[in-house]
This record gives C-alpha cells, structure tokens and sequence, in this order.
C-alpha cells in the first residue's frame, strides 16, 4: 500500500510539473512583460529537466535489477557498493555537473539581464508547487478515506 | 562599506548558509537511502521514490538562495536609488 501511494504520487508530480509549467508560461506570456514570462519559461524549464535528470540518474543508481548489495572496508570503514562500484560517487558527481550547469544558466539569465528575476523565481517553483499538489491530494484522499 | 561591498557580503554570506544547510541534509538523506537499500535492497523502489522527492524538494531551496545571491549582486531593484540616496548624504 505505501509504495502504491509513493508510486502515484511521483507519476503525479512528473506530470504535473509539465502541465504547471505550461499553465505559468502561457499566463506569463498573456499578462506579463516579455521578460517577466521569459523568466517563468526559463526557470521552469531549467528546474523540470533537472528533476528528470535526477530521477534518471537515482533510478539507475538504485535499480534493483542491477542490485547485489554488498559492503567493503575501506580504511577501516565500511562502505556500500552495487557491483564493486561506489553508489555515492556516481550520484554525487553527477549531481555536482548538473548543479553547476544550472547555476551557470541562472548566473548568464540574471548577469545579461535577460530574464525579470521574480519571473525566474516563480519558473523555479515549479517543481515545488507540484509536490506541494502531489502532498495536499494523497492528504486529501487518506482524511476521506479514513472518513468513510 | 560602501552599498555594492554589503551586497557582496551579503551574497556570500547568503549562498554559503544555504550550500552548508542543504548540503547537510542531502548528505543525510542520501546516507539513509543507501544504508537503507544495502541492509533491504528489495525497498530500493520504495527508498528511491521518497529520496527523489526529498532531494527535489532540498535542492530548490538552494537554487532560491544562488538566485537571491546573484539578485543582489547583478540585479538589485533598488540599486539605482540607493545609489542616489548614497551620494546626496555623502554630499
């Protein structure tokens, strides 16, 4: 049952982060300056592939398929592997790459002044505000549950 | 110190927490995640969907602050005012 929720909420969130990004973008290019959807555009782009990519690269860290769990001393410490390799460092280094390509793009939108930064600000919720609906609907479905 | 130096400061200062806080606790989460996989690796779907969500929702927060950062120093709404405001005290 518990993986039934975790499942449905994040095939919620996946598909509502692009449904809420498209929604912002259009309200943003119909009542706001260019620059201001511009940055809602930007922002929701930026932080809706950054979440697929690390859902790619924490499904294909921890996929149980590929698993056979084991554990090795290094300097007198223990530490978890999946086949020989170190689960941290691949997530950790690619975490550190796509963390600093973001930053890159934010530093070139806000540096060249290409973007209105509250505009940018609100791009960048997107994700958030979806796992805010994500939360608030499976809240929603276990006080009627537990109602009835 | 004059407006653009405390802007600076206040920069640094800011993205420097907010790497410190969230770097704190996705070094936990993570650790959990892994610690939980190896002793139950048959949770890892489980263990990776709730990681996903907390990681998401951690690294936001510092994607806020880096913007804040870059606000303040490229971008600030009142810079041109204060600017002004600055000069005719100092005159």
């Amino acid at each position: 049952m518990g993986f039934d929720i975790q499942q449905r909420m994040i095939d919620f969130v996946i598909r509502s982060n692009w449904y809420i990004f498209i929604i912002a973008t259009l309200l943003g290019f119909i009542n706001t300056p260019f620059k201001f959807a511009l940055g809602i555009l930007c922002g929701g782009l930026l932080v809706t592939v950054n979440f697929h990519l690390l859902r790619h690269t924490l499904y294909k860290a921890f996929d149980a398929s590929k698993f056979h769990a084991s554990q090795i001393i290094v300097n007198n410490e223990t530490v978890d592997t999946i086949n020989g390799h170190s689960i941290l460092s691949g997530v950790i280094f690619k975490y550190y790459i796509r963390f600093a390509i973001s930053g890159i793009v934010i530093f070139t939108l806000i540096n060249k002044n290409i973007v209105e930064p509250m505009g940018l600000v609100i791009g960048l919720s997107v994700v958030v505000a979806s796992i805010m609906a994500a939360t608030a609907l499976e809240l929603t479905r276990l006080i009627f549950k537990e109602a009835v | 110190m004059d407006f653009f130096t405390a802007c600076v400061w206040a920069a640094g200062i800011a993205i420097g927490i907010a790497a410190f806080g969230c770097g704190i606790g996705q070094g936990m989460g993570l650790n959990g995640a892994v610690q939980g996989i190896a002793r139950n690796p048959e949770s890892s779907g489980k263990v990776t969907v709730t990681l996903l969500i907390g990681l998401a929702m951690i690294e936001s927060l510092c994607i806020y602050a880096l913007v804040v950062a870059l606000i303040l120093i490229y971008a600030h709404p009142q810079a041109a005012e204060i600017i002004k405001t600055v000069a005719a005290v100092a005159k």
